[in-house]
């Protein structure tokens, strides 16, 4: 029993030790146009199950390691500033999920967004949301809410989906995806 | 032994012990030479005190010695949160300032498996930005069939496209 207090304790810790960079990253995003604050649905859904906040450093570092292999897929990289997703389990219960991808949607909206895709079906939402400062594209945000999972994706810098669509399959990863 | 005998053994001890006092003393010892059976007490626990004096303190074994001073370490109870004591704490406040330190050490460049992992991170974001895509489309074709669809969703590429275009050009 003690034991396993200490252990939590300990593992507590270093988890929030780890968990620092991630946080550095997605602070040195606040400040960028294209963020968007998706507030936190841990206390419903509890954490997320993916969490991905990757800053402007690490994506240069992503882009130079590229370049010599795959110069498109590089070239698109470059473009961008900062990747977030966030991904909880809505688990049947995507009452609360939808409440904010409401609440987000409204932030969008009168913060200059523009809507390009909007799906407001019984048991599914989708929403893609660009935001243009100029003729430049700051980020782009796409959400996706069902009864299995709360997506959001928040893209910040300029990404071509044209672009997107060639170099996915330069990316030699197995992704499992919950939303179908 | 009766009141008598109790009193006399009080002063006796009294006297010994030198707290008996000077006229006390004196009453007893005069006592004594009437009394010869208190005299032979007097006598008796001068010799009995000398004896004592003599005896000296004999030195224990050290296994003994040993045993006897784990008794109150084994007796104690022990404490509910025991990686509360003191070592235990301090082993703890080092852990967050080695890994300060060492953070603070560590160059920025990241090394080859953490770019390694932010591709991965970045492939996952993309998969689901692709599969937003895939259903927006999905929506739009059962709604309003596939050459709308196509239409729609190519007609967002193309204006995603065109302001890149247009920033190009402007750069240029």
């Amino acid at each position: 029993m003690k034991r396993t207090v200490m252990k939590k304790f300990i593992t507590g810790l270093f988890c929030t030790l780890l968990a620092l960079p991630a946080i550095a990253q997605e602070d040195e995003l606040k400040d960028l146009a294209g963020y968007v604050d998706f507030g936190d649905l841990s206390a419903t859904y509890g954490e997320p199950k993916i969490t991905i906040n990757l800053g402007g450093t690490m994506l240069n570092f992503v882009g130079m390691m590229t370049e010599s292999e795959e110069p498109e897929t590089a070239e698109l990289i470059s473009k961008l500033k900062g990747i977030r997703v966030q991904i909880y389990s809505t688990e049947d219960n995507a009452d609360i999920a939808w409440n904010q991808f409401d609440e987000v949607k409204g932030n969008l909206k009168s913060t200059g967004w523009e809507p390009i895709v909007q799906i407001n079906e019984k048991d599914e939402k989708v929403l893609v949301y660009m935001k243009m400062e100029g003729d430049n594209m700051e980020g782009m945000t796409v959400m996706v809410v069902d009864e299995e999972e709360a997506v959001f994706v928040n893209i910040i810098g300029q990404l071509n989906p044209t672009e997107l669509g060639r170099v996915m399959e330069s990316f030699d990863v197995d992704v499992e995806l919950g939303m179908d | 032994m009766n009141e008598y005998d109790e009193k006399w053994e009080e002063q006796i001890n009294a006297l010994l012990d030198g707290e008996l006092s000077a006229s006390g003393a004196d009453l007893l010892k005069a006592e004594a030479t009437d009394d010869r059976d208190l005299a032979k007490a007097i006598i008796e626990a001068y010799q009995l005190q000398k004896a004592m004096d003599e005896i000296r303190v004999e030195r224990a074994p050290d296994s003994l010695r040993k045993r006897l001073r784990a008794i109150p370490r084994q007796q104690r109870p022990t404490p509910m949160f025991r990686f509360l004591q003191p070592r235990w704490v301090t082993a703890l406040a080092v852990i967050p300032l080695v890994l300060v330190s060492v953070n603070l050490m560590k160059p920025d460049t990241p090394s080859a498996d953490e770019v390694t992992k932010a591709r991965q991170e970045m492939a996952i974001a993309f998969a689901y930005l692709d599969r937003a895509g895939v259903i927006t489309g999905r929506e739009i074709e059962s709604k309003v069939g596939q050459t709308m669809a196509d239409a729609v969703t190519g007609s967002v590429n193309k204006a995603i496209q065109s302001q890149n275009l247009l920033s190009k050009e402007k750069k240029v």
